[in-house]
């Protein structure tokens, strides 16, 4: 039997649909409860807060210069 | 037009130059099926950004005048490539993988596709990332204009990121090797993710212009290859001063093979428990048989500890306060909120809110970091940790991970080498170094700054003895 190698719009549109369709299955996130954006933002500046504390136990003497480099 | 094997996707680049000047098949014959393959199979894997298949086949033309007529420009010339879509290429959308920046068109080239250009090589592509590198902190891998990166070692697994694309087009053979940048952990995830070797150059060996803005201190961009080899003659072509970089180091590189110095006169640091506890237990056979061939190779393996710092929270303070100042406009016109992840929009937010003082309590710190790890590299040559120390999540896996953390071992090892090699700007280059259910598992080599030689010279015996990096994903 000979192959027709050929294919219709329709056809095309079905198969570009069905790629679609798997895409989107394997590109869904999880589900179950999510914060919401306000619990994620108030997060973020906890997160802030916490990484202040952190720095804030290295003993830093005077003469430390922040790690910039300036080219003339 | 010649045929072109399925052997010819997965080909180094030395060879790939070789079968060229051969004539076995003309550049323009490369660039067709590499861009096909590339449009075919990259949304597969929701790696592509743009194909640039006309553009690849207009400069491929160019090249193959050039065999002809004798001019050779190196062992990249004629060879394919694909870049992480933060790079501008003039006249074509560079979209920074973010809804925003959508229809964004530059009408330049970043320096390292015009180094490339340079010598040859051909892009066929820009390919997707997490969206603006992933600064903000994301939540899923879906944070990406396409979609989240899938693994091709296992489609139901991310790519890693945030150069997702990057690494997964050319564990997949979609492209001969790749440009990613990484700010903190975006080369050596993905890498070590897709089980391909990748290399993060020193900060400001290999210019930026062109390239998103997401830390101005911690911005790097390296190549995604099938070996060291590959990584080295990639990194020779795109090192070098830009005066259009203020960051640029002023420094060239040439990757000398030649000049290495015997293994058995190397020492590398190494923390047991990063393979023996940190290091998930699937992963840890295939870490430890990678140790026992470097010793086999004559290296001199030291026990180290990293000195003690935050290195986390001086890492995000620092992108925190850049990012803030960089992405600003997007912040306040409120299009940041078209982003595709929820955590990555609060994070943006949040960083606008980065006390000044912070910000530079974090870089002194930094310099303190920078001086307590240049002390250890008195002792050796090179650092050697584990890529990651898991596999690949699920691509809809939520990776702020589980709640509480699972406890950790009471040593931290190199825990943190990542945000510690990132901080001091340190190169590092990843080498797949086996499977852990079927998934890659790497390791990270660390050097002093500008030691990519050395990080080459190693990662080059490593695989003249084991053949992990010329492993295809499965149906490849």
């Amino acid at each position: 039997m000979q192959m027709n190698d050929r294919i219709t719009r329709r056809q095309l549109a079905a198969v570009v649909l069905a790629a679609a369709a798997v895409g989107r299955i394997e590109g869904q996130t999880a589900a179950g409860p999510q914060p919401s954006a306000g619990e994620d933002f108030k997060a973020a500046q906890q997160r802030i807060r916490d990484n202040s504390t952190s720095l804030a136990a290295v003993p830093l003497p005077m003469a430390t210069e922040p790690a910039f480099q300036f080219k003339a | 037009m010649a045929t072109i094997g399925n052997d010819v996707f997965f080909a180094p680049i030395p060879e790939l130059n070789a079968r060229l000047k051969d004539k076995e098949f003309s550049a323009e014959d490369l660039a067709r099926a590499f861009a096909n393959r590339l449009e075919q199979l990259g949304p597969r894997y929701n790696a592509l950004a743009l194909p640039l298949q006309q553009q690849a086949i207009r400069q491929a033309k160019t090249v193959d005048k050039d065999f002809k007529l004798g001019r050779l420009r190196g062992p990249l010339q004629g060879v394919p490539y694909g870049v992480k879509d933060l790079l501008s290429y003039a006249g074509q959308p560079t979209t920074w993988g973010a809804k925003p920046y959508a229809g964004q068109v530059f009408d330049y080239n970043a320096t390292v596709i015009d180094k490339l250009a340079g010598v040859g090589g051909v892009i066929v592509g820009k390919l997707s990332m997490v969206e603006l590198a992933g600064g903000g902190g994301y939540r899923y891998a879906s944070a990406s204009l396409t979609g989240p990166g899938l693994n091709p070692w296992d489609r139901t697994r991310w790519s890693g990121g945030s150069s997702s694309g990057s690494a997964a087009a050319v564990a997949a053979g979609l492209v001969p090797f790749a440009i990613g940048s990484e700010t903190s952990g975006s080369i050596v995830t993905p890498a070590s993710f897709c089980g391909v070797t990748a290399l993060r150059p020193t900060y400001g060996l290999v210019s930026r212009h062109g390239a998103m803005a997401l830390s101005w201190t911690l911005d790097k961009l390296g190549p995604f290859g099938r070996s060291a080899e590959d990584c080295g003659l990639i990194l020779q072509v795109i090192a070098g001063k830009d005066g259009q970089d203020p960051g640029s180091a002023g420094k060239s590189f040439y990757y000398t093979p030649q000049y290495s110095r015997p293994m058995k006169d190397l020492k590398i640091g190494y923390a047991p428990v990063d393979f023996s506890e940190r290091a998930e237990a699937p992963l840890r056979p295939a870490l430890q048989t990678a140790l026992a061939v470097l010793k086999d190779a004559g290296a001199q393996l030291v026990e180290m500890k990293l000195p003690q710092f935050p290195y986390g929270a001086v890492l995000s303070m620092i992108l925190g306060g850049e990012e803030a100042a960089i992405f600003e406009p997007l912040i306040a016109s409120g299009k940041v909120n078209d982003l595709a992840d929820q955590s990555q929009i609060a994070g943006l937010k949040a960083a606008l809110e980065v006390p000044a003082k912070e910000y530079l309590k974090a870089m002194r710190i930094r310099r303190l970091i920078q001086e307590e790890i240049s002390k250890m590299f008195g002792q050796v040559d090179a650092l050697i940790a584990p890529g990651r120390t898991g596999t690949a999540p699920k691509a809809d896996q939520n990776l702020d991970g589980p709640t509480p953390p699972p406890a950790q071992p009471l040593d931290p090892g190199f825990g943190a080498i990542v945000p510690a090699g990132n901080l001091a700007g340190l190169p590092a280059l990843v080498l797949p170094c086996g499977f852990a259910e079927n998934l890659p598992v790497s390791l990270q080599l660390v050097g002093v700054p500008f030691s990519e030689n050395t990080l080459l010279a190693i990662g080059r015996e490593f695989q003249s003895r084991t053949d992990w990096h010329k492993r295809r994903p499965p149906g490849l």
